[in-house]
């Protein structure tokens, strides 16, 4: 059997329903077993979106996303995108040729060291030099992408290892060797303390719950517990938001209520987060009033007492330590916390702003995420760009229900949503797809239209348009005294006509009442379809904590209706 | 410190990688195949004890580190040679002794300290 066919046989044997890649000299061999395979191959336009819409897959299926590249710039491509995968913690399995072993370190045509630029944003990667390795080394990468925190892998593969012989008996390597991923619950009972004494205690959720489906589990600790629950960025979506312990997000562009919560409670429960400084603001600044206890449960061990120093530290995925600790609070007595709770009614009270502002004279993109809300089904899957389009997604859209939110949280790439959106419909055929862009974002990897048209995956992109890159405009506006430089965007290209020459559906939005009736077609959308609003630049995203600031330094919006807390009455009484 | 690593090929550049990303100065490196097959023995040298402990979880967290672990200073056997102007100068000892010897040494006196481990 050829090495390329050898690769075929263990993504079969891994399950893999579908490759997103993009041929070159290097993988023509693999290509050639791919063809008869019986595989579905998805050809992309750039090899980052083969990353990407890997990674979307991921996010959605909760299994590996297979990405394949040729040697030099294929490889070079695919890093952006593996190193969002690597950020996000999202199992994404890269293939990618190389240059024959014989001329391999001579700077051959496409030659790039793909084994060590991948290596510093890839869980894991191998280079095979010889054929009989690659079924062993292909199980094992399926397995390290998936064994304790989920990751990207990266293989290379050289050109003549495709084509070479691989004996029967390689098969026969069991995954396995590798390490088993740890767990470390023995300080269960000391982070069953920490929580039973907190007056005001409150639970940070991050992308770690989202991969361990432990939404339930999390809202029963909570009710448990008395407590609310706020998320991250990568958290949000992980609980259902309609519930009324969870205040939404924290962080840079969060809800005041969720920020003022964090800020001002004696006791952090968190949930697979990695206490990003998007989240906290300046770590050094971070809980210094109140001093709260933190338990930190994460499935890696190193982010303990990484970011945020002296917490209660268990080392385990986010259900099996919610689970852990609800058995913890079994047969004890249960503390009231009536007065916290009413607080945290209040205070969430103070923060549900009405927001969908009525356009003067153009619309306001808070309005849009309004009217997402009111018409996508309880199913859709959103993903964002990155910019002020995920902020105002992150902020105001309410991840209720089946719904899923997908963005680029810890990279923070732009372009990511697009293909991302591609990924997550080719995972999930029977769900509604939207992915909420800006102009400057979308136009990152806009080549994938082509894609979508011709492999019928029929998503549905909303351009938030504001002729600029507006989180920078905004950021030059607010810290860099309004010297504007390299932001505008010139309102070209007209991403009505780009749509339209690609065959996509799409129709412009200037007016508020056409929102509506554009919004509810993304719902039995069965064409690529694409909705360009054009919004009002001037309207900023706030609130903002600012960049290596803390919560009290927050700017707020001018119909910000929030009063800082102090509506409500003092701190709780002891023993209430 | 002291690492047990899979022998494979750029195993090297993934442990130093960690330690150039995180800021942390490495003293001195002895690497070498052990009782192990297919296995290697890292012995890295990390001046500040807060660096070291802050970094060992993350060089822990890779695929290819089997085992790592800070050593015992009193318990570890390493050696030192001195030139000091005055020829050189061979001592044994344990790595507290030594680590103490050294930071007797004038500024301009040159010192090679190893550790015995692999």
């Amino acid at each position: 059997m050829r090495g390329a066919r050898a690769v075929v046989e263990v993504l079969r044997e891994e399950n893999v329903e579908v490759l997103f890649g993009h041929p070159g000299g290097a993988v023509l061999p693999l290509y050639d077993e791919i063809g008869s395979s019986g595989i579905r191959h998805i050809l992309v336009r750039h090899e980052q979106c083969a990353a990407h819409m890997a990674d979307g897959y991921a996010r959605v299926k909760k299994r590996p996303g297979v990405a394949i590249a040729t040697s030099g710039p294929g490889a070079t491509n695919l890093v952006t995108g593996v190193a969002t995968a690597y950020m996000d913690s999202s199992p994404v399995v890269a293939l990618t040729g190389q240059v024959s072993t014989a001329v391999m370190g001579n700077d051959a045509f496409q030659e790039i060291d793909a084994f060590g630029i991948m290596m510093p944003c890839t869980k894991h990667n191998w280079r095979i030099m010889k054929a009989e390795e690659i079924p062993g080394v292909l199980r094992e990468a399926f397995r390290v992408s998936m064994a304790g925190r989920y990751g990207p892998v990266h293989v290379d593969l050289p050109v003549d290892c495709q084509n070479a012989e691989v004996p029967e008996e390689a098969f026969r390597v069991i995954a396995g060797n590798g390490k088993p991923p740890r767990r470390d619950l023995s300080r269960l009972l000391d982070a069953v303390k920490v929580l039973e004494a907190a007056e005001e205690p409150v639970i940070l959720v991050g992308g770690g719950a989202r991969w361990a489906m432990a939404g339930r589990e999390i809202l029963r600790l909570a009710e448990v517990l008395q407590a609310p629950v706020v998320t991250t960025l990568m958290g949000k979506g992980s609980v259902p938001e309609d519930h009324p312990l969870v205040l939404g997000p924290v962080g840079m562009h969060g809800k005041m209520v969720a920020t003022y919560v964090l800020n001002n409670c004696d006791a952090i429960l968190v949930l697979g987060s990695r206490f990003s400084d998007r989240s906290t603001g300046k770590w050094s600044e971070f809980g210094k009033e109140r001093q709260p206890r933190i338990v930190h449960v994460d499935i890696d061990a190193s982010e303990l007492n990484k970011n945020i120093p002296n917490v209660v530290g268990l080392v385990a995925d986010v259900g099996t330590a919610v689970n852990a600790l609800l058995g913890g609070f079994e047969g004890r007595a249960r503390r009231g916390r009536k007065v916290w709770m009413e607080k945290v009614r209040l205070l969430k009270q103070e923060c549900s702003c009405e927001y969908n502002y009525t356009a003067d004279p153009r619309i306001k993109p808070q309005r849009i995420v309004w009217e997402l809300n009111r018409w996508l089904p309880d199913d859709t899957i959103v993903t964002t760009e990155v910019g002020r389009n995920q902020m105002w997604a992150e902020h105001f859209l309410e991840v209720r229900g089946q719904r899923m939110f997908l963005t680029s949280g810890g990279l923070g790439t732009m372009g990511f949503g697009f293909p991302a959106a591609l990924g997550a419909k080719v995972a999930a055929p029977d769900r509604p797809v939207v992915d909420v862009a800006g102009d400057g974002s979308l136009q990152m990897t806009l080549q994938e239209m082509a894609t979508a048209v011709e492999e019928n995956i029929p998503i549905s992109v909303v351009v938030m348009n504001d002729r600029s890159l507006g989180m920078v405009e905004q950021w030059q506006r607010m810290f860099y005294g309004e010297r504007y430089c390299a932001v505008g965007l010139g309102g070209v290209p007209d991403f009505v006509k780009i749509a339209e020459a690609y065959r996509w559906d799409a129709v412009r939005v200037e007016r508020d009442s056409e929102m509506p009736e554009a919004f509810r077609a993304i719902a039995r959308a069965d064409h690529p379809y694409l909705i360009d609003v054009t919004i009002d630049p001037r309207e900023d995203m706030l609130p903002i904590m600012p960049p290596g600031k803390t919560a009290k330094d927050i700017i707020l919006g001018p119909r910000c209706i929030w009063k800082g807390g102090k509506s409500i009455a003092g701190h709780v009484a002891a023993g209430a | 410190m002291s690492l047990l690593v899979h022998d494979q090929p750029g195993v090297m550049q993934r442990v130093m990688g960690v330690f150039t990303r995180k800021k942390v100065n490495v003293e001195t490196i002895v690497v070498g195949k052990c009782e192990r097959l297919g296995m290697a023995r890292v012995i890295l040298t990390v001046l500040d004890d807060r660096q070291a402990w802050g970094i060992l979880e993350h060089v822990k967290r890779l695929e290819s580190v089997a085992e790592a672990d800070l050593l015992d200073p009193r318990r570890t056997q390493a050696y030192l040679a001195v030139e000091n102007g005055a020829g050189p100068a061979f001592h044994r000892g344990s790595l507290e002794e030594l680590q103490g010897k050294v930071k007797a040494l004038p500024q301009e006196a040159r010192y090679i300290l190893t550790i015995s481990a692999l």
